[in-house]
């Protein structure tokens, strides 16, 4: 990452910290303008609208003349499309150096959208090149294909510093050793070396505040991998198993290692948790949570303790009730904290918050839209839906 | 911790910017010595909800033969009145303008209790048929109970969830997509779609015009463009030959939307604009090519890309967010 990049970083860091201070009334206006100036930013940051827009149209223009120069060379084969695609992933790499050294595009959107689709189309021209200019097998070309992905989206993150390029990288590196023989404790072991490497990174003041990001999107990607390599029914679906290159059928795992997989499938999650706990980190306690889910579903596939209205309900009003105790026992506590954790929303954009929560109540809860029917005699006797407040289910 | 955050509080601190109990309680923060899980708890709230409310779905298409129409009916109408008693009970008095939640579980418990109301007020409809032929404008009732509820009781969710039911009630939502492919009177959805937006779209400007819920204008705001811009999209994305008329008004509302927005400052409005109009004119560009393969469209389609980021960087230079 260029040095100055990694400073514009810091000094809009520490500008976001003091933001949220002002907005929770920590700070008045003179004290926040004070730390601005204290902590200059030259980068245009605009709002996340801002930001997405512009990816999106720098989308839209980076496709459209590729798809323009594809058609105006005649459409060529496979091996002229793998070089085009080579030339725009060339094309796009310079765009992005010249939009990451300028403070006024920098933070725009268009460097992200360059970069990604400048390693998109290498990888996709690669591709081409392999299989239909090299004849290469399509299996060693796909793992050629999956090493050279792991390089690229973990270089463009080293070099701007997009944590999604991170998660690519490492998703990348899964698919991959997940082809090998042994793939299940490959990812055991690359997982868990993964999320302890990058989990000592995640504090480190010599890295760039977006490689620290990058380190958590790392840390949760080797943890979900050791999760869904040590899963029971993930070793009973032998899903990673599925992923290797075409071969004879292999034997089925032994009994005793799926007594070895529940136990797993069960602590996983309990240690995240612990973890979170110990470290006081949101991220690994989200982490911890979705897969303590994950077990809970695991463990009702296996063991039919209930209907499933049951334990959906009284998971339901569990998680419910949890959450009323948590919250309950923080704001009662002194200081409304306990252990380190509160309740309140310190200096988070709340009102942001509640705004954004609109979308995914407003997609699970909207009933199916029925106007065709509106006329429709007799539902009766047609059997339908009911709900209107998301239970849209047919009985 | 954040190291950067740290060492700026203590250079701070040593400049004297922030007070001795600011620089501690901001450290505090930064190394992760408290840390908030409010998301968290809203997170498990949501999660509570969804599968609650589905759990009860589950119970009546398993059981509603075994247990009766009666006793579900009427059990699930006592959990809607408890959770809404709940609520009454913790509410703070109506204002028009915005009031805070008595607490992070308020919005929740109210969703549920909307929820449960929902499903009984359907499944009442389903089993004793009240309305007869008329049955799916239980769904008007709902969302009228949603809109009631949101203004009562200031919640921006609650109102979300009764303009997306009260578009469902004449058929817009999602389905607006598959039905301009080919499914369904597509003429009729979009009519309706324009309606209803425009109908929010009015109802945004009046919330902030006549001071009446005026942080409610985002919601009101935002369904309603998404509904008339996605419904002239979608004419002009149509098989047949009126689709220029569709463009012509697709670009009339998408300027009008673009100049209302830069002056009042609305990006996410601006945004939806910009988005339609280029979806719009690539219609325009790609259809004199439609049975040849030519480079010219793409090219037109890449310029007129370029020529929208400059509308866009120009807008976010000149436009002051609010």
């Amino acid at each position: 990452m260029r040095p100055e990049g990694a400073a514009w970083e810091r000094a809009a860091e520490v500008r976001e910290a003091a933001e949220g201070w002002l907005r929770a009334g920590a700070v008045d206006r003179p004290t926040h303008e004070a730390i601005e100036n204290a902590y200059p930013d030259p980068c245009v940051t605009p709002s996340a609208v801002w930001r997405i827009l512009t990816a999106v149209m720098v989308t839209a223009v980076a496709l459209c003349a590729l798809g323009a120069v594809w058609i105006a060379t005649g459409q060529p084969g496979e091996t002229g499309l793998s070089v085009l695609l080579v030339v725009f992933a060339g094309a796009s790499l310079v765009v992005t150096e010249r939009l990451e050294a300028s403070p006024r595009f920098a933070r725009r959107g268009a460097a992200g959208a360059t970069s990604f689709w400048g390693s998109v189309f290498f990888l996709a021209g690669l591709a081409l090149f392999l299989h239909e200019q090299l004849r290469i097998r399509s299996d060693p070309a796909f793992d050629a294909v999956l090493l050279a992905s792991v390089l690229v989206w973990g270089a463009g993150c080293w070099r701007w510093g997009h944590p999604l390029f991170a998660g690519l990288s490492a998703v990348s590196l899964f698919y991959l050793l997940g082809r090998l023989p042994l793939g299940r404790v490959l990812w055991v072991l690359a997982g868990a070396a993964l999320a302890g490497l990058a989990a000592r990174r995640l504090d480190d003041a010599s890295w760039a505040p977006s490689h620290r990001r990058a380190a958590m999107v790392l840390v949760v990607t080797g943890v979900a991998a050791v999760y869904g390599a040590v899963n029971v029914y993930s070793l009973d679906a032998r899903w990673l198993e599925e992923l290797r290159r075409f071969g004879p059928r292999r034997p089925a795992p032994p009994p005793g290692l799926f007594v070895v997989a529940a136990i797993a499938t069960a602590g996983l999650p309990l240690g995240v948790l612990a973890w979170a706990w110990r470290s006081r980190r949101t991220f690994l306690l989200d982490t911890g949570i979705v897969l303590f889910a994950l077990s809970l579903v695991t463990l009702r596939h296996y063991v039919h303790v209930a209907p499933l209205w049951v334990v959906l309900t009284v998971s339901g009003a569990a998680l419910i009730a949890l959450a009323l105790v948590a919250e309950r026992a923080l704001r009662r506590s002194p200081g409304s904290e306990r252990a380190g954790l509160t309740a309140d929303a310190l200096f988070s954009d709340e009102r942001r918050q509640q705004l954004l929560q609109t979308v995914p109540v407003v997609a699970a809860f909207t009933p199916a839209a029925q106007a065709a029917a509106v006329d429709k005699p007799g539902f009766a006797g047609q059997g339908g839906t009911f709900g209107g407040g998301g239970a849209s289910e047919k009985f | 911790m954040n190291p950067d955050v740290v060492s700026a509080i203590a250079r701070l601190r040593t400049d004297n910017v922030l007070s001795g109990r600011q620089a501690a309680f901001f450290n505090r923060v930064a190394r992760r010595h408290l840390v908030s899980v409010r998301f968290e708890i809203r997170v498990l709230l949501y999660v509570g909800v969804l599968l609650l409310t589905s759990g009860v779905g589950a119970l009546v298409v398993e059981h509603h033969g075994a247990i009766g129409p009666l006793a579900i009916a009427g059990s699930i109408g006592l959990a809607a009145a408890a959770c809404l008693a709940w609520v009454v009970r913790r509410a703070p008095p109506f204002s028009w303008d915005e009031v805070p939640s008595p607490s992070v579980a308020f919005d929740y418990v109210l969703l549920l209790g909307l929820l449960l109301f929902a499903s009984d007020l359907g499944y009442v409809e389903a089993q004793f048929t009240v309305l007869g032929p008329r049955w799916a404008h239980h769904l008007l009732v709902v969302g009228a109970v949603y809109l009631l509820a949101a203004y009562r009781w200031d919640s921006r969710t609650v109102l979300g969830l009764a303009l997306a039911t009260l578009a469902a009630w004449r058929g817009v939502s999602i389905s607006l997509v598959s039905a301009s492919l080919g499914v369904g009177d597509t003429g009729e959805l979009r009519a309706n779609a324009i309606a209803f937006g425009a109908l929010y779209v009015a109802a945004a400007t009046a919330s902030v015009r006549l001071e009446r819920k005026p942080h409610f204008e985002p919601v009101f705001g935002n369904a309603g463009l998404l509904l008339l811009l996605g419904a002239l999209v979608s004419g002009v994305l149509e098989h047949g030959s009126a689709w220029g008329v569709w463009l012509v008004a697709l670009l009339a509302v998408a300027s009008l939307v673009m100049g209302v927005s830069f002056r009042l400052g609305r990006s996410l409005y601006f945004a939806q604009a910009v988005l339609a109009a280029y979806v719009g004119l690539l219609r325009l560009l790609f259809a004199p090519f439609r049975h040849e393969a030519s480079s010219l469209p793409f090219l037109a389609a890449a310029l007129l890309g370029l020529g929208a980021l400059a509308l866009v960087f120009a807008a976010h230079k000149r436009m002051i967010e609010r």
